[in-house]
């Protein structure tokens, strides 16, 4: 560690996590910067609820360290750690109200009444629910609820606010304003924030950076244009955006590219070091929208691969197509329709896919 | 629905007629005794020539009943005490501990429930006889417990099933230690729990029959035992006012009960 | 700590251990010492046993504890069926108002309302001296002292635990299916033989079950009732040890009863879970 970079937030050295034999958390290494946004993103299963369950105290690492502010917390209750958490259920205590929730936090320290009040209602203010104090949470909605959870979370200034799946529970409109009113109050306080979803839309939305959870271990960090655009696994791709993977093998490896053959008649040009032997399997990733059809052959770089078009489907600003390669690969194609225009590719009809491969999204396996 | 009523044409009448009997049946020989409690005849004319509260006075200046209705009382409080606690210690750990055996011990937790009380009486009488427990105070807690701990046991275990152990989780983030998430937030959300758990080992200890009366010693005997001994002799008002108590005192809990449910059903639905 | 806030460790199990240790001592261990006795009370062998089998009194209050505890279970079967069927159809209001009734009747002292039948069931209580006024008999009946006696006060206290279950069972029928057999054109009558009493059979049977098991074991109210010379099993076993201080033969009447109890009850928990 250099001595000019400041203590990170968090920092997860190795961290294990075992269930008798399996492996829940699996080696996750991590630095969370002060103020940062960073979002664990992965399937359901993937670990992220058992990483944050160990940084909040609530569960006991396997094997491995976890440093808040550059201290290790091993063996700190979760009550000593100054850190604020949202859950994805409403977890409102039931028969307190509104502010006596938001309160809560400040009476365990002890604080004066007047002192207790006056930062309840600055918190509620801040997720504009001041009007709501004298109520009980079985009388508020869910968003209501969860903007009352994270008035709690924050009245009492933690160092770090940890997010499980807040939104999970709502519906996509109100889950959108939420988002907003969060990345807004992160702007505004500066607090760092962990946060977990498997909403790949949602942590591109919100984070300054995205780790991808699976199997327990973090396969990729990195801002949402990093994973977009140069995902480190298939699966990473897969996960963010939308993708079509290729099917192909290697026919021929020379100095500078290799041949991929992909089905019987077309074969494209990928850099040699991205794939193995001659014969091993190769998956080429390509995004919908980065794919042109057109009826004749243009001399653009990239590969040229001939398909048929099963169906067009017109989505206002751009159009959708399904075609599919000759050897019976289904391909999503995504167009402007301001770059369509007047171009008429019909379904049933050839037309050839041109694609520019990118090397770093060839990958060896799925 | 399983059937609607107005399909059932003059039928569902045999049936509402069957419902009032029936609760006539429940509720009259209570309403009776109660009446003939302030009725003045020793012989229990019905319908009593006088009104009196001569029984009741008996009840408190006798000091056989005087007497048998304060151990009842302190006996019922003490239990309800105990076995809240105890019961209430292994609710949580029946709901909340991941073990083996786990259903053998809520079997074992409810079996005081399953066994006769007969058979537990007059086992609890033998070991009393062997340790010297029989005819004290400390062995009528000993035996009204093993009624009254089962009810709690139910009664909490029902309502710390309810109970989402992630808000103790939200409470030790917010700051608060063990002890304290215990007091504010878990023990204010099984409140009703707690309460029903209560209720029912006051009753089961304030009505408790069977086990008192082979604890009883001539010196010390509960009220139902009082009730029991001297109903061998004769029927006495006496015996329809103390029955008057046991069930006022029932109505009372069982109505306060209803009552919390009420309200927390209501605090659900809002 | 940090576990005891996570769902579930054994952490959490050592909790169970002030309740175990208590029903171990006063419980489970007199029990178990009490049905010891059986075989070693006064001496080691299966004399209490043989003797329970000789003696005439023991045939009879056996006979008499089964056929209370069947006749009881049936009356309150009968009486709690319709009932629990009229339960279920009532608008929720009345149904409250009379499972008000119910919970409340369960809860209230059992010793008073023995009490009250004996008084009301004597020959010149209040239930002869109606049916003399009236007419329907010349001379008081013997309802108390006797087995009828028991029968009524004992219907009286199980009714709740018949209505109870069976309106549960019966809440949970899926409607639709006695729809279909309306459309079908049944009768009513048809309808409840052939779809509602089939369908209900298993929660008859938990339910009856449930109060044949607790018939067997009672002691307070066929002791009151039954008067001295119809004794039940409970009170031949009380009486066994508290007057003729034969903790043997008691015992062993003791271990008759809690086997037939515990297998009645685990057959209970059998129908239940086909239930469920
Ligand atoms: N207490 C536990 N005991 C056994 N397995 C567990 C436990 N908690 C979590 N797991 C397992 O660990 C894996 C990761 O769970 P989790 O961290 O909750 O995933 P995520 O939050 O990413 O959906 C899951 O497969 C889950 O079944
Ligand atoms: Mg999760």
């Amino acid at each position: 560690m250099k001595m000019d970079t400041p203590l990170p937030a968090v920092r997860l050295m190795d961290l294990h996590k075992r269930y008798g034999d399996f492996a829940a958390v699996d080696g996750v290494s991590l630095d969370v910067r002060k103020g940062e946004f960073l979002t664990f993103l992965g399937s359901s299963g993937s670990g992220k609820t058992t990483t944050l369950n160990m940084i909040a105290g609530f569960d006991d690492p396997t094997s491995g360290q976890i440093l808040l502010n550059g201290g290790a917390v091993t063996g700190l209750p979760p009550q000593k750690r100054n850190i604020g958490m949202v859950f994805q259920r409403y977890t409102l205590f039931p028969h307190m109200t509104v502010a006596e929730n938001v309160g809560f936090p400040l009476s365990v320290r002890r604080l004066s009444k007047d002192e207790v009040n006056s930062r309840v209602l600055d918190a509620l203010r801040l997720v504009q629910l001041d009007r709501f104090a004298g109520r009980r949470p079985s009388q508020l909605s869910g968003g209501q609820q969860q903007r009352v959870a994270l008035a709690r979370a924050l009245v009492y200034e933690p160092q770090l606010l940890l997010m499980d799946e807040p939104l999970g529970a709502l519906d996509k409109k109100l889950r959108e304003e939420i988002q907003i009113e969060i990345r807004k109050l992160h702007h505004r306080l500066g607090v760092t924030i962990l946060y977990v979803t498997h909403d790949q839309e949602e942590a591109l939305r919100m984070s300054d950076r995205i780790a991808v959870f699976e199997h327990g271990r973090i396969v990729q960090v990195g801002s949402g244009e990093d994973l977009y655009h140069c995902p480190a696994t298939a699966f990473v791709a897969g996960f963010i955006g939308n993708s079509n993977f290729l099917r192909g093998s290697v026919a021929e490896r020379r100095s500078d590219a290799a041949i991929v053959k992909l089905g019987e008649n077309s074969a494209v040009c990928v850099p040699v070091d991205a794939v193995g032997g001659v014969g091993s399997e190769v998956r080429i990733m390509i995004r919908p929208e980065e794919i042109k059809l057109s009826h004749a052959l243009s001399d653009a770089a990239g590969a040229v691969i001939p398909v048929t078009v099963r169906e067009r489907i017109f989505l206002g600003d751009t159009i959708s197509y399904e075609v599919a390669t000759r050897d019976g690969q289904s391909v999503l194609v995504r167009e402007d329709r301001a770059r369509n225009q007047g171009r008429c590719v019909g379904p049933g009809t050839d037309a050839y896919m041109h694609i520019a491969i990118n090397q770093n999204r060839v990958y060896k396996k799925y | 629905m399983i059937l609607t009523r107005n399909r059932l044409g003059l039928f569902r009448f045999v049936l509402y007629g069957h419902a009032v009997l029936v609760m006539a049946f429940l509720l009259l020989p209570i309403i009776f005794i109660a009446l003939l409690s302030f009725g003045s005849s020793r012989w229990m004319m019905f319908p009593p020539p006088e009104w009196t509260l001569r029984w009741y006075e008996e009840l408190a200046t006798d000091p056989r009943w005087a007497e048998a209705m304060w151990l009842s009382l302190r006996l019922a409080l003490i239990v309800t005490v105990l076995s809240v606690l105890l019961g209430g210690a292994a609710a949580f750990a029946l709901v909340r501990g991941r073990f083996a055996g786990r259903r053998v011990l809520k079997a074992f937790f409810v079996a005081p429930m399953i066994v006769p009380v007969v058979i537990v009486a007059i086992a609890l009488y033998a070991f009393s006889l062997k340790v010297g427990l029989n005819g004290t105070f400390a062995g009528f807690v000993a035996g009204h417990l093993i009624i009254a701990v089962p009810f709690s046991v139910i009664c909490i275990s029902n309502s710390l099933r309810g109970f989402d152990p992630a808000l103790e989780q939200a409470a030790a983030i917010c700051g608060a230690g063990r002890l304290e998430t215990l007091r504010r937030v878990t023990i204010p959300s099984i409140a009703p729990g707690l309460l029903a758990a209560a209720v029912f080992s006051f009753l089961a200890s304030w009505d408790e029959v069977v086990v008192s009366i082979f604890m009883a010693s001539p010196q010390l005997q509960t009220l139902p035992v009082r009730m029991w001994t001297s109903l061998r002799s004769d029927l006495t008002p006496v015996i329809a006012a103390a029955s008057t108590l046991l069930v006022l005192a029932s109505l009372i809990l069982m109505a306060l009960l209803g009552l919390s449910a009420t309200r927390a059903g209501r605090s659900k639905m809002q | 700590m940090n576990a005891a806030a996570t769902s579930g460790t054994f952490r959490e199990a050592r909790a169970a251990w002030p309740a175990i240790a208590f029903l171990f001592v006063f419980f489970a261990l007199p029990v178990g010492a009490l049905m010891l006795r059986s075989v070693t009370d006064p001496q080691w062998g299966l004399q209490n046993f043989s003797d329970l089998l000789a003696t005439g009194t023991y045939a009879r209050v056996l006979f008499n504890t089964f056929l209370v505890a069947a006749v009881v279970t049936l009356m309150s079967l009968l009486i709690g069926y319709p009932l629990a069927w009229l339960l279920v159809m009532l608008p929720a209001r009345w149904q409250q108002v009379l499972l008000a009734i119910l919970l409340m009747s369960m809860w209230t002292s059992l010793l008073a309302r023995t009490y009250a039948w004996l008084v009301l069931l004597q020959k010149t209580g209040v239930i002869n001296r109606i049916l003399l006024s009236v007419g329907v008999i010349d001379a008081p009946l013997p309802l108390v002292n006797n087995l009828t006696g028991v029968v009524i006060g004992m219907t009286y206290i199980m009714l709740p635990f018949v209505v109870l279950p069976l309106r549960a069972t019966l809440a949970t029928l899926d409607p639709a299916l006695m729809h279909a057999g309306a459309v079908c054109g049944a009768s009513p009558w048809r309808l409840f033989r052939s779809v509602l009493l089939p369908l209900s059979l298993p929660g008859i049977g938990a339910a009856g079950l449930m109060v044949f098991v607790m018939s067997l074991g009672y002691y307070v109210t066929p002791a009151l009732l039954g008067g001295t010379g119809n004794m039940m099993l409970a009170e031949l076993i009380a009486q066994t040890v508290q007057s003729f201080l034969n903790w043997g033969l008691g015992a062993a009447a003791a271990l008759v009863l809690l086997c037939a109890t515990l297998a009645l009850y685990a057959l209970h928990m059998r129908y239940l879970d086909e239930d469920a």
